[in-house]
């Protein structure tokens, strides 16, 4: 670990993007072999950004939903480079209202520089459909663990990472917007990146000191790209870990510690007298 | 066109007299020299259709009745969590901007519209962009927790370019906050109303703002998630004229209605009403 301590916020960035990086389906294919993957929203459309299927995994099945980077430059733009479409996030709910019907846990990997910025994304109604998942993921009555393996670029990241727990791999990044366009957006002047990217706090170790993420994931000496099954293994035992105690939880309780987890999430500010009394959370 | 019956004409086009905003001394619309007074008197909507921005008290005034409205949370501060300094430092941002006596990007509170007891949260454009932060988060998770424990309607009132750069990702969350808490809203049958004003974009519109059972467009606004700029840069796309306009959005099934300021509070108490018995 204390190799990583000396890299730079860019490094970080450039580890989290790395081209030989392991994807979503790297994991996918090495923890559950028999994974069957399943496509399409049901509304008309399928997005090869986002893939979803069951899978068996320590002896039960799960639903597996992550984004998708493409490994070469085909299947990059095939995979849309890993940028969701509204058909993604109406793919993801539907298999995961399948979870619920079925009991499975879901797990979720985030790897994404953010949803679709063009036309065609807005024409289908994006935001829309980034909330409505995120509202439906409160509602979901099974457990869902999620994990950070790359990018976690902002709503795009956050429609599909609202899980009982969240974990990050060490270099991968988790952030309000991807560096060069938070830099375009205060700045006007997308070359501030590093700058920005500095700024914004958005490595692992960034996450956990917010109380953001629960654990961040060590990676093989490197980085991921270097050694795909220790950091599937790594990653695999931290999850199952989780998905043990959250699928003895009771409903009920997984719901409300959901909904608290993300209600409180800002809680260092809460202990400030200035920010004003806790307020109940309503009714389940 | 929406045939409303007598009883909601006699609900006030505003509900309190609006204070003064910036306008120009001929309307952009149709060139007539502009009567503040009797503008002020018709929301600020020119008789040529043309809608000049409220922002923050002036839809807060237009919403309430007379004397109704109690705001609530409105000690809650922000903090530079992330000590920002680029490329202006975020606390002096803050600073100018609440001694322009701008109180964050969201105020909330209660008050009665055509005498039915509501809840609102009003985005103020003017506070850094009228972005979603933790302080805007928790003051409309409170006040949407509020409204499904007391079942009174929720009205949000949307002007927003987003998530606030400046706290980092913690801002970002505040989207899941936020339809957590829109979440119990719907879960407890208590109708929310969602006006969508000029601009509506982001993480905002990515969150609560879409989520009204009714969604209610002003006419002309810009609705979207990814604004023109952005998306021109990352995919050179000529973008047609309409482009994420109220219309625009109409035509794809993301709002129910766009409309008319002047028309909007009748509207909303029948809303209200048929959606209470």
């Amino acid at each position: 670990m204390s190799k990583d301590d000396t890299l730079t916020v860019w490094q970080v960035v450039e580890l989290a993007r790395h081209p030989g990086r392991p994807y979503a389906l790297d994991y996918i294919r090495r923890w559950a072999p028999d994974f069957v993957e399943l496509h399409g929203d049901r509304l008309g459309g399928d997005d090869n950004a986002l893939v979803g299927g069951v899978g068996s995994w320590a002896g039960r099945t799960v639903m597996f939903l992550g984004q998708q980077k493409g490994r070469n430059f085909p299947e990059r733009v095939r995979r849309n480079f890993g940028m969701m479409h509204p058909e993604g996030y109406r793919k993801a709910m539907r298999l995961a209202r399948q979870a619920a019907k079925f009991r499975f846990p879901v797990v979720c990997l985030i790897d994404t520089p953010g949803a679709y910025p063009g036309a065609a994304a807005e024409e289908r109604g994006i935001a829309a459909a980034i909330a409505q998942a995120i509202m439906e993921w409160f509602w979901l009555p099974v457990p869902v663990v999620a994990a950070v393996i790359g990018e976690g670029g902002s709503g795009g990241a956050l429609g599909m990472a609202v899980g009982d727990c969240v974990v990050m791999l060490e270099n991968s990044i988790y952030s309000v917007a991807m560096p060069e366009a938070a830099a375009s957006i205060v700045w006007r002047d997308n070359s501030r990146k590093v700058e920005v990217a500095e700024q914004l706090q958005i490595t692992s170790r960034d996450l956990l000191a917010m109380g953001v993420v629960e654990e961040v994931v060590e990676e093989p000496e490197g980085g991921a790209h270097t050694d795909f099954d220790a950091t599937a293994k790594a990653l695999e035992r931290t999850l199952l870990r989780y998905l043990e105690a959250l699928t003895r939880t009771p409903t009920e309780e997984l719901l409300q510690h959901r909904y608290e987890r993300f209600r409180y999430i800002d809680s260092l500010i809460h202990a400030d007298a200035d920010f004003g009394p806790k307020v109940g959370s309503g009714p389940a | 066109m929406i045939t409303l019956t007598p009883a909601y004409k006699d609900v006030p086009l505003v509900g309190s007299p609006l204070p003064e905003i910036p306008l120009p001394t001929n309307c952009p619309g149709c060139g007539v020299a502009l009567d503040r007074e009797e503008l002020a008197d018709r929301a600020y909507v020119c008789d040529c259709g043309h809608h000049f921005e409220m922002r923050g008290e002036a839809w807060i005034a237009f919403l309430a009745d007379l004397d109704t409205w109690t705001e609530r949370w409105s000690d809650i501060r922000p903090h530079d969590l992330l000590n920002w300094k680029l490329p202006k430092p975020y606390s002096l941002v803050i600073d100018q901007l609440r001694s322009e006596g701008l109180n964050e990007a969201v105020r909330t509170g209660t008050c009665r519209l055509g005498g039915r007891p509501v809840w609102t949260g009003v985005f103020d454009f003017r506070f850094v962009g009228g972005t979603l932060s933790i302080v805007a988060g928790e003051r409309l998770a409170r006040g949407l927790e509020a409204a499904a424990s007391e079942r009174v309607p929720y009205i949000l009132v949307a002007a927003s370019g987003g998530a606030r750069m400046q706290e980092g990702v913690l801002a970002l969350l505040q989207m899941a906050k936020v339809n957590a808490a829109v979440g119990r809203l719907h879960a407890a049958g208590v109708p929310y109303f969602s006006i969508l004003t000029d601009p509506t974009f982001g993480g905002t519109a990515a969150s609560l703002a879409l989520l009204g059972d009714v969604n209610l467009a002003e006419p002309g606004a810009k609705i979207g998630f990814t604004g023109p700029r952005v998306i021109k840069q990352a995919t050179y796309a000529d973008l047609p004229a309409d482009f994420q306009t109220a219309d625009f959005q109409l035509a794809r099934g993301q709002v129910d209605m766009v409309v008319p300021r002047t028309e909007l509070r009748p509207l909303l108490a029948h809303l209200v009403d048929l959606y209470t018995t």
